[in-house]
C-alpha cells in the first residue's frame, strides 16, 4: 500500500517540477520573442536611418566623382607638297573632370561637369582667339575650370507619352560612337559623327519605345555664338545699356538640333541626326576682309549602325565585339552676296563622310578592348566637330582618310584606373577643317598628320 | 620616336598586362540588363535597380538569394535569372550594376 502512495506522491511532485519548468520555458520563450521583436524593430529604424543617412549624403544634395586624365601625345605634321614637317615629341596634358549628379525628386534629375583641360607648363589663363566658348574645356590649353555641363531634366507623362525636357549645358560632346576612342564608359547625347560641340540649349524628348523599342526623338534649340555687341554706355549716341547688339554681320548663330533612336534594343541600335545652323560663319563674296559674317545656313544628316555583340552566346569573343557604321552629309547653303566654302555668289557646298569601327576584346587583360577605326571625307565636308579631343584636329572631320588603332585597358587591372594607347594617322587630301572657318576654300593638299596618345586616368 | 617616347609606351604596356585582379563591371552589367532583360522585365535598367536600395541588394547577394530578389522585382525575367549562364556568367556583373543604381545611391542614371 505504501508503494502507490510514494509513487502517486513522487508523481505529484514531478508533474510540479514539470509545470514549473514549462512555465518558465514559456517565461524564457516569451522574453525572447520580446528581445528578437525589439532588435527587429531596432533594426528596421537602423535601416531606415541608414537608408536616410546614405539619400542626404549622396541622393538628395550633389553627388561628386573625378575622372582625371593624364596623357601625352607625339605628335608629327608632314606637308607632302612643300617638303616641310612640325613635331611635338611630348605634348603633356592633364584633364580634371568635376562630374555633378543630383536627384531631388523622382523625374526630376540635375547634371554637370566642370573641367580643367591644361599643357602642363602652360599660361595660367589663355587668351588665345580661337579659344571659343564652343570648345574651351574640350581643348588641352590653360588651368582654368570652365563648365563642361550643368544641365536639369525633368521628365513626366502628357496622357501616354512620355517626355522630358531639360534646359542648360549640354553633354554635346563625344556622343554616339566616340566613346569608343575615348575609353569613355558612356557617350554624349548626339552623333559625334557630325556635332562635337560644348553648346547650351533647350531640349524636348519624346519618347516612343512603346511603338518601337529604345526609340525617342530629342529636339534641341540653341545657341552655339553670341552676336557682336556693344556698351553703348560711354561710347554710342544714344543711352540703350549694355549687350546690345551692334547689328554688323557677326550675328549670333543658332542651332536645332534633332538626334534620336530609331531602334535599340541593347545589342542593335540605330541613331539619327539632323542639325539645321543659322547664321553659319562665311564671308561676303569675293571679300575676305568679311570673314565670320553671317553667311547663311548649313544642314548636316548622320545615319549610324552599332551592333553590340556578334550573334547571341556563340563565344565570349563575339559577345564582346562591337561594329559600327556611320554615314554622314553636310550641306552649306550661302545667301544672296555672301559664299560658304568657297561656293560662288549664293551657292553651296556638299560634302559626305563614312565612318566604321571594330572594337574587340584584347585577350590579353580582364576587360581590355582593341579598336580600329577609319574615316573618309570628301573635299567638302564640313561637320562641326571642333570640341573632337584629337591633339592633331578633328579626325572624324578629316577630308581624306583617317585610321585609328587604340587599346583600352585597366592599369595594374584596377578599373578605377582606365588607361589607353592610342595611334592615330590622319591624310589630309584637302584643306584641313580643324576649327569654324565657313570662309575658307577647301584646297588640294597633300598633309599627313598623326598622333600617338599614351593616357593614364584616375575615374571614381 | 624618341627614346622617351619609347619608353614610357614600353612602360605603360607592362603596366597593363600586368592585370591580376578581376572586376566585376557595372557598365558591362548594365549592357548586360539592356539586351537581356530590358524588353523582357518591362522597365528601364535604372527603374530595375531602384527597386531596392544598396544595402537590400548586398544582403541578397551575401545570402546568397540574388537571383530570388531579382526575380521579385522582375516576375518575367525567372527563367534567366534562374539559368546557369546567370549564376555563372551575368551575376557579379548585373550586381554592379544594380548595386550602383540602387535606390539610395545617389548616382544619376543618363538623361
Amino acid at each position: 500500500m505504501r508503494k502507490p502512495l510514494l509513487s502517486a506522491a513522487v508523481l505529484a511532485m514531478l508533474s510540479t517540477f514539470a509545470a514549473a519548468d514549462e512555465t518558465d520555458m514559456q517565461a524564457q520563450i516569451d522574453a525572447l520573442n520580446k528581445k528578437v521583436q525589439t532588435l527587429e524593430k531596432q533594426q528596421q529604424r537602423s535601416n531606415k536611418m541608414l537608408s536616410k543617412v546614405n539619400a542626404q549624403s549622396a541622393n538628395d544634395n550633389i553627388k561628386f566623382g573625378i575622372d582625371f586624365r593624364n596623357a601625352v601625345d607625339m605628335i608629327e605634321y608632314r606637308d607632302h607638297e612643300n617638303d616641310t614637317y612640325a613635331n611635338n615629341p611630348s605634348l603633356f596634358t592633364s584633364r580634371l573632370y568635376l562630374t555633378m549628379g543630383a536627384s531631388p525628386m523622382a523625374g526630376l534629375t540635375f547634371k554637370g561637369k566642370l573641367a580643367v583641360y591644361a599643357v602642363w607648363g602652360s599660361e595660367m589663363y589663355s587668351s588665345d582667339a580661337s579659344l571659343k566658348d564652343w570648345a574651351a574645356s574640350s581643348k588641352a590649353t590653360d588651368t582654368v575650370m570652365r563648365v563642361k555641363e550643368a544641365y536639369f531634366v525633368y521628365s513626366d507623362t502628357l496622357g501616354s507619352q512620355p517626355y522630358s525636357f531639360s534646359v542648360g549645358r549640354r553633354p554635346s560632346t563625344e556622343g554616339f560612337l566616340a566613346n569608343y576612342r575615348q575609353n569613355d564608359p558612356e557617350p554624349g547625347s548626339p552623333l559625334a559623327h557630325i556635332t562635337n560641340m560644348e553648346v547650351n540649349g533647350v531640349m524636348v524628348r519624346l519618347d516612343w519605345s512603346r511603338f518601337v523599342e529604345g526609340a525617342y526623338t530629342k529636339f534641341v534649340y540653341g545657341r552655339a555664338h553670341q552676336g557682336e555687341m556693344e556698351n553703348v554706355y560711354g561710347t554710342g549716341s544714344t543711352p540703350w545699356g549694355p549687350y546690345s547688339l551692334d547689328n554688323t554681320d557677326d550675328k549670333s548663330v543658332d542651332f536645332l538640333v534633332v538626334p534620336g533612336n530609331a531602334y535599340d534594343n541593347g545589342q542593335y541600335q540605330v541613331m539619327y541626326e539632323w542639325a539645321h545652323v543659322f547664321n553659319t560663319k562665311g564671308q561676303q563674296y569675293e571679300d575676305p576682309t568679311t570673314k565670320k559674317a553671317a553667311a547663311g545656313t548649313a544642314d548636316l544628316f548622320s545615319l549610324g549602325v552599332k551592333v553590340a555583340g556578334i550573334g547571341d552566346g556563340i563565344s565570349d569573343f563575339l559577345d564582346e565585339t562591337t561594329l559600327f557604321l556611320s554615314g554622314a552629309y553636310s550641306y552649306y547653303d550661302a545667301k544672296s552676296g555672301y559664299q560658304l566654302l568657297g561656293s560662288s555668289d549664293g551657292g553651296t557646298r556638299d560634302g559626305s563622310s563614312v565612318w566604321a569601327g571594330v572594337i574587340i576584346p584584347d585577350m590579353i587583360t580582364d576587360s581590355g578592348r582593341f579598336g580600329f577605326e577609319y574615316n573618309h571625307g570628301s573635299r567638302y565636308w564640313t561637320p562641326m566637330t571642333w570640341a573632337e579631343d584629337t591633339a592633331i584636329g578633328s579626325k572624324i572631320a578629316v577630308r581624306g582618310d583617317a585610321y585609328e588603332a587604340y587599346w583600352n585597358f585597366d592599369l595594374f587591372g584596377v578599373k578605377y584606373l582606365p588607361s589607353q594607347i592610342r595611334y592615330t594617322y590622319v591624310q589630309h587630301d584637302y584643306t584641313p577643317n580643324p576649327n569654324c572657318a565657313g570662309w575658307v576654300d577647301s584646297q588640294k593638299t597633300d598633309i599627313t598628320a598623326n598622333d600617338l596618345r599614351l593616357a593614364v586616368s584616375y575615374r571614381y | 620616336m624618341t627614346t622617351l617616347g619609347k619608353l614610357m609606351i614600353s612602360t605603360l604596356i607592362g603596366f597593363g598586362v600586368l592585370s591580376t585582379a578581376v572586376y566585376a563591371d557595372a557598365a558591362k552589367g548594365q549592357r548586360i540588363y539592356q539586351k537581356k532583360l530590358k524588353s523582357v522585365c518591362g522597365m528601364s535598367g535604372a527603374v530595375f535597380a531602384a527597386k531596392h536600395t544598396q544595402m537590400e541588394w548586398a544582403n541578397a547577394k551575401e545570402d546568397g538569394n540574388l537571383a530570388d530578389v531579382m526575380t521579385e522585382a522582375c516576375p518575367a525575367g525567372k527563367s534567366f535569372f534562374e539559368s546557369d549562364k546567370f549564376e555563372k556568367k551575368f551575376k557579379d556583373d548585373l550586381y554592379d550594376f544594380v548595386h550602383d543604381f540602387a535606390s539610395d545611391s545617389g548616382n544619376i542614371p543618363s538623361c
